[in-house]
């Protein structure tokens, strides 16, 4: 979906309702963070001796779009699945919403929307069937988790494929219905992995004005991963690069720029504050 | 939500699947009532043997069949599992207020269900082949209950554990045969007193399916002996307690 219709469904459109039911949903939402994101030292060291995190920190303001750079291999999945709650921490402490992910993962979990790397789509089910599923395994009742799959359906321009199987859709499209299967029950936070890997530009450029839109409508906080330097710029307000599985640089893309000097792209920068060039890197991972 | 409607909403999930992949359904039920009729028919000779139970082989070799299309069956839930470890949408699911149990239990019970009707189609071929089930409707269902319980507790949970570590649908389909060995060392197709073979005869007493089999036979055949029918939920039981826990172990040290 183009920017342009988007604004054009704006008068009254899915996504007011959308935004309404979020307010809604808010005010319901339990206990309240300063930050709904805030990581320290936080740590992974798999079985085999694997240190895929060595002690990260940061926080990410409420309704901010936060992101995660790094090659392949840096740690950057494993930080997201420690916050979903999906990678159990080896050290360090981490909370999302106000819920330590350790002690209170069911929490986290209601209170969160994750896609992953790879679309975790049920290639059997329709793109309806399978938002209702994610709704209703949130608490929605059946018309409510319904009435929600029929607007985000909208909202993400997948009237076409609704009604037919995921095995059967694009990549990209597999992509939007992610999203939206993870905005069923209108997170506060949503964790995005990689969220654009592997589709073209276009599929690519579709998903960045779907997220501004939304995030922006929503006021959703949004911490997503990528390993597309294009990507953290255009999507991230302030971004850590992560390297080896610790952080090499918190800021502002054009703080961050700057802090190199010149006209410094965030390449540049990766290649400042980590001593290689991304590219041989991402080679080398 | 409860956890028992999460698994409720998982298994719809999994019926839902079934009509959408006839080649699964097709599959799984046919081999089992060729299979049926085949041995029903070639070995219809055993029945005339001196103190065998039934002068219907076809009846005697009902609650085989009825193991024949659970126990194997059950398997479809392990590469189901995997093929949703692959996509990651078993992680997706992970991401809502749901554990790993309900997940798993969700995909076992619409297994279990679509298995029980298979079953319910073997008893009625052997009926419309002349066997009697002397327990009548209820032993029937009692018959068809222990079958898929059994098959949970081997091979689903075998199944299961595979697709954990592997995330593979091949490789938990290649292992399927093994399930047809569990069975074939029971009485399966003779009963115990005809066996020549002590070595044979102490293996079929030492192979849990047995214990399961004999009570379901004794349901076909003759009636409810609660000894032995307690004996078989036992054993389900059993292997339930130990090989359940051992696979939501696997998983957390697989992917946690």
């Amino acid at each position: 979906m183009t920017n342009s219709s988007l604004a054009a469904s704006t008068a009254f459109s899915p996504v007011d309702e959308l935004v309404g039911m979020a307010r809604t949903e808010r005010i319901a939402s339990g206990r309240r963070a300063d930050d709904p994101i805030v990581l320290e030292n936080l740590a992974k060291t798999y079985p085999d001796g694997t240190e895929a995190v060595r002690g990260i920190s940061f926080r990410v303001a409420p309704g901010e779009s936060f992101g995660i750079l790094g090659p392949n291999g840096a740690g950057k999945s494993t930080t997201m699945g420690m916050l979903g709650t999906l990678v159990k921490p080896t050290g360090g402490h981490a909370r999302v919403a106000g819920f330590d992910v350790v002690a209170e993962p069911v929490e986290v979990r209601r209170r969160i929307g994750f896609a992953m790397q790879q679309a975790g789509v049920d290639d059997f089910a329709t793109p309806a069937e399978l938002m209702l599923l994610q709704g209703r395994l949130h608490g929605l009742r059946k018309h409510e988790a319904r009435a929600r799959a029929d607007l985000l359906v909208q909202v993400m321009g997948l009237e076409d494929e609704a009604g037919r199987r995921l095995a059967t859709l694009s990549g990209g499209t597999r992509r939007r219905v992610d999203l939206a299967a993870s905005l069923v029950h209108l997170p506060p936070v949503l964790f995005l992995d990689e969220p654009t890997e592997g589709l073209d530009p276009r599929s690519r450029s579709g998903i960045w004005n779907t997220l501004d839109h939304l995030r922006s409508r929503l006021g959703v906080t949004l911490a997503l991963t990528t390993h597309y330097m294009d990507e953290g710029d255009r999507l991230c307000e302030r971004i850590a690069i992560i390297d080896r599985g610790v952080v090499v640089a918190d800021g502002a893309p054009a703080v961050l720029k700057a802090s190199v000097g010149g006209n410094a792209s965030l390449e540049d920068v990766y290649l400042h504050y980590t001593g290689r060039t991304f590219e041989n890197t991402r080679s080398a991972a | 939500m409860t956890s028992t409607a999460q698994v409720l909403l998982l298994a719809q999930r999994a019926l839902v699947q079934f009509p959408r992949n006839p080649i699964l359904l097709g599959f799984s039920v046919m081999p089992v009532l060729i299979m049926y009729l085949v041995f029903g028919g070639l070995f219809q000779g055993v029945a005339e043997l001196p103190g065998f139970p039934t002068h219907n082989y076809f009846e005697y070799l009902a609650p085989t069949a009825i193991l024949l299309a659970t126990v194997p069956g059950i398997g479809n839930a392990g590469v189901a599992l995997a093929a949703d470890l692959q996509t990651g949408y078993f992680h997706k699911l992970l991401t809502t207020p749901t554990s790993v149990s309900a997940v798993m239990l969700g995909r076992l019970l619409g297994d279990c269900l679509r298995l029980a009707v298979q079953a319910a189609l073997v008893l009625l071929l052997a009926i419309a082949l002349g066997a009697h089930v002397a327990t009548g409707v209820p032993g029937a269902l009692l018959m068809i209950a222990m079958g898929t319980l059994l098959g949970i507790v081997t091979f689903g949970v075998i199944s299961a554990n595979l697709a954990i570590r592997t995330r593979d649908a091949a490789a938990v389909q290649a292992i399927q045969p093994m399930a047809f060995l569990l069975i074939f060392l029971t009485s399966a197709y003779q009963s115990t007193d005809h066996i020549d073979s002590a070595v044979l005869r102490t293996i079929i007493d030492l192979n849990p399916a047995e214990h399961v089999l004999r009570p379901m036979r004794e349901l076909m055949l003759s009636g409810y002996d609660w000894g032995d029918i307690g004996i078989g939920f036992l054993v389900i039981a059993g292997l339930g307690v130990l090989l359940l826990p051992l696979t939501a172990r696997n998983y957390r040290s697989a992917y946690s």
